[in-house]
């Protein structure tokens, strides 16, 4: 009996409550998807209460080299789309209240 | 930063990044490149704490049908199927570690059944009474959460998040620990004395599980390279000191004696001092021939080969689907 192919690796997901996202638990290893499904509840849902759980067949996420993982660190220069990129406004803001407080500006 | 391009490296320079790594704190996953050095002490330590898990759920197994009320059976059958989780997880991190090695489970498996693969010293001591139930949940447990919180921070990944979860179960076994104690020392006299037994039996076994102070008393460690990827980050005799300032105290506050006459802190050192363990003792234990090292080996081996026809029937089955779909 071939052990390789008999177990596959299976990543499981789970989300604790409504109105959370589904979070990565960890991987087991299963011989088919119902017994991956029967095992990741047993695994890590012995206590805590669970909304939805996921298994996933690792072989069918396409996963991230360290190389990918490591460029994804150059993420700096992405303000533009933050709401941290505009801290400026509340400074532009109090020009034109000073400018109205000193009469400088008709409404 | 620039970016690295892994294959025009040379191994020296693989190596520095990967150190650079470490010091930054930065957290090593199962895919990433890592020297054979780090590889292989994951290996050691993570398959030889997860065989500590599934052995380690044996000394207590014995005392489930045992238990004295069904609400003490049903935490002890909760803490062992913990212990046996907690296998499987470990399992799982050193296999993606063993897999470019081109071994997998059923190679741990065959490890374990011919002691290739250690497993804690404690594991393979008796558990002749309840009150041994007793301390191993309250004194072995509460020694594993102290290594185990110590190693949360661990540099690679996978283990550091197995831990976290380890750790949340563990506090519970400590607290079912602590209660089982504290009901045999507010006992009957014969059920305190059932506990100082017990712990004369676990005292010098408990000494022994964080390992020995120096490489001297068992010829070699794995200590100092672990200390030096960042995978732990106390000494074995850092991790037995914080034990005895933890529990001597409450051992004695439940009218417990020690058994060691030579026990006491020395304020000038602000350390404690101790009867050694016998370490010749520690590494007969470890190497599978303590006292119940044999009948337990062969109970997993037996449960093993037991449960081959369901892994026979699961996978015709898997083979069966797998054609009908092709």
């Amino acid at each position: 009996m071939g052990k390789e192919q008999f177990y596959e690796e299976y990543e499981v997901f789970s989300r604790k409550k409504d109105g959370l996202s589904l979070e990565h638990r960890f991987s087991l290893l299963a011989p088919n998807r119902e017994m991956a499904f029967v095992m990741a509840r047993e695994n890590f849902f012995r206590r805590e209460p669970i909304k939805e759980l996921w298994v996933v067949k690792r072989s069918d996420i396409r996963l991230m080299s360290q190389e990918e993982r490591e460029g994804f660190k150059k993420l700096d220069n992405k303000a533009y789309r933050e709401t941290k990129g505009y801290a400026n406004l509340p400074k532009l803001w109090k020009y034109f209240e000073e400018k109205r407080e000193t009469g400088g500006v008709n409404p | 930063m620039e970016v690295i391009h892994y294959r025009e490296l040379t191994d020296e320079e693989k190596y520095e990044h990967f150190m650079e790594r470490i010091e930054n704190d930065e957290k090593i996953e199962a895919g990433d490149w890592m020297p054979d050095e780090y590889r292989k002490a994951l290996i050691k330590l993570i398959s030889s704490h997860g065989a500590s898990e599934i052995m380690g759920a044996l000394p207590e197994k014995e005392w489930v049908p045992k238990a004295p009320t069904i609400d003490r059976k049903l935490s002890i059958m909760a803490k062992v199927q913990d212990e046996m989780g907690h296998g499987q997880l470990l399992l799982r991190v050193a296999e993606d570690l063993l897999k470019p090695m081109g071994k997998n489970r059923e190679d741990l498996l065959q490890d374990l059944f011919s002691k290739k693969l250690k497993f804690h010293n404690v594991f393979h001591m008796p558990s002749p009474t309840w009150a041994d139930a007793a301390i191993i949940a309250w004194l072995v447990d509460g020694a594993a959460i102290l290594t185990q919180t110590m190693l949360l921070k661990t540099s690679y990944g996978p283990y550091g998040r197995a831990l976290k979860r380890i750790c949340q179960e563990e506090s519970f076994h400590a607290k079912h620990g602590e209660s089982l104690v504290l009901a045999l020392a507010s006992g009957t006299e014969k059920q305190k004395q059932m506990l100082q037994e017990s712990l004369n039996r676990w005292w010098e076994p408990l000494l022994m599980f964080f390992g020995p102070k120096s490489t001297k008393d068992i010829g070699h460690s794995s200590v100092d390279i672990n200390m030096k990827y960042k995978i732990r980050f106390k000494t074995n005799e850092e991790l037995r000191q914080e034990f005895l300032t933890k529990y001597v105290e409450k051992i004695q506050l439940l009218g417990l004696t020690i058994p060691d006459e030579t026990i006491c802190f020395d304020e000038e050192k602000q350390e404690w001092i101790y009867q050694q363990p016998d370490w010749k003792k520690f590494k007969q234990v470890v190497s599978g021939n303590g006292p119940r090292s044999d009948a337990r080996i062969s109970l997993r081996r037996d449960s093993y080969d037991e449960s081959e026809w369901v892994r026979e029937a699961l996978s015709d089955y898997k083979n069966k689907n797998q054609s009908l779909v092709g």
